[in-house]
């Protein structure tokens, strides 16, 4: 029976070489992996996946997270943020999603966080607005963004 | 001339070939006679062709999952036991042209993706994973690898590794996964 085409002739020191390798790679993950806690270990295992480290998203799909800041400038916006769905429908408790929504703002929008009327999340806020379901997300967020661009058309 | 003149060597050699062809004629019919030769000519004209069937076969659909890259030990990355492995719901790019961390040449990784933790057996603790996908070629086929630890229903999308995370790629077409390692999740 044939060889297969690369399949013989590998001698012991080359299993020893190919051994070493998997070793050193095995041991060089752990060795050069950096510690995530907090808000951003949640923003990277409940938010990262679609709005990407930079919180830039992903062309008409997934909105950036620049400047999100803008939607605390009115009431709906400020619900908003935690009513839609990647906000209400996390896996977190209310005060570990305050916390998570305060870390965002700091990260992503700081100049709108570190300003002096900056008023970060609290868990009881977060209760009451996540007790609101949003039906429509897309719709609401083009509404909201109608309003703080003045265009009358955004009220209700 | 008459039979008495024929010389004797000639009437052998006619009793010979009448023998010898009334021989073949009971031992070869004509429908085994074309029942072989058909067969000899099919064949000859079906040897060509096998590679050339496999091809366009192997063009036109999905490659089988091969069990190949299945078991192994779980510090083996193109291992489906590989630790990093633990969420993993695809074909292993590290069997597909690229390793654990890089999509093989051809392919784009997805920017979107989604992430979670596994435990490597070395120090117990755990490492946030992110499963990216490599996209923009046909199903890899090879080694597939179903782990599904922490995996959650479609109407969790960012804790589903069943849907496509191709979507956001330039290209839709899912081709192999990647388990890149982001860091390791610590208590606050």
């Amino acid at each position: 029976m044939a060889r297969r085409a690369g399949g013989g002739g590998r001698t012991p020191a080359a299993w020893a070489v190919a051994a070493a390798l998997l070793l050193a790679a095995a041991a060089a993950g752990p060795a050069a992996a950096e510690a995530i806690s907090g808000p951003r270990l949640d923003y990277v295992l409940h938010c990262m996946g679609c709005h990407l480290e930079d919180g830039g998203g992903a062309p008409e799909s997934v909105p950036t997270l620049e400047g999100f800041g803008r939607f605390l400038q009115i009431p709906d916006g400020r619900a908003y943020l935690v009513r839609v769905p990647g906000s209400a429908h996390a896996p977190l408790d209310d005060a570990a999603l305050a916390a998570l929504l305060n870390w965002m703002l700091v990260r992503f929008d700081p100049t709108r966080a570190r300003a002096p009327e900056f008023r970060p999340y609290e868990a009881a806020e977060v209760t009451r607005y996540r007790a609101v379901p949003l039906a429509d997300a897309d719709a609401e967020r083009r509404r909201l963004l109608r309003v703080l661009d003045g265009d009358p058309s955004g009220d209700r | 001339m008459s039979r008495s003149e024929t010389p004797s060597w000639e009437r052998h050699l006619d009793r010979w070939a009448e023998a010898a062809a009334r021989q073949l004629a009971r031992g070869l019919s004509r429908r085994s006679l074309l029942g072989r030769l058909g067969a000899t000519l099919a064949g000859a004209a079906a040897l060509p062709l096998l590679p050339v069937s496999r091809v366009s076969a192997a063009s036109s659909d999905p490659a089988p999952a091969a069990p190949e890259g299945l078991d192994g030990p779980e510090g083996d990355p193109s291992s489906c036991q590989y630790w990093r492995h633990c969420a993993i719901d695809g074909f292993l790019c590290s069997c597909c042209g690229g390793s654990h961390t890089a999509c093989p040449p051809g392919t784009v990784m997805s920017p979107v993706t989604w992430i979670g933790t596994c435990r490597n057996p070395a120090d117990g603790r755990q490492y946030v994973i992110s499963y990216n996908d490599c996209c923009g070629k046909h199903l890899c086929g090879r080694c597939l690898c179903n782990r599904n630890e922490g995996d959650r229903p479609a109407y969790l999308p960012p804790k589903s590794n069943d849907i496509n995370w191709c979507a956001s790629a330039p290209s839709t077409v899912y081709h192999c996964s990647t388990a890149i390692v982001l860091g390791v999740a610590t208590e606050s």
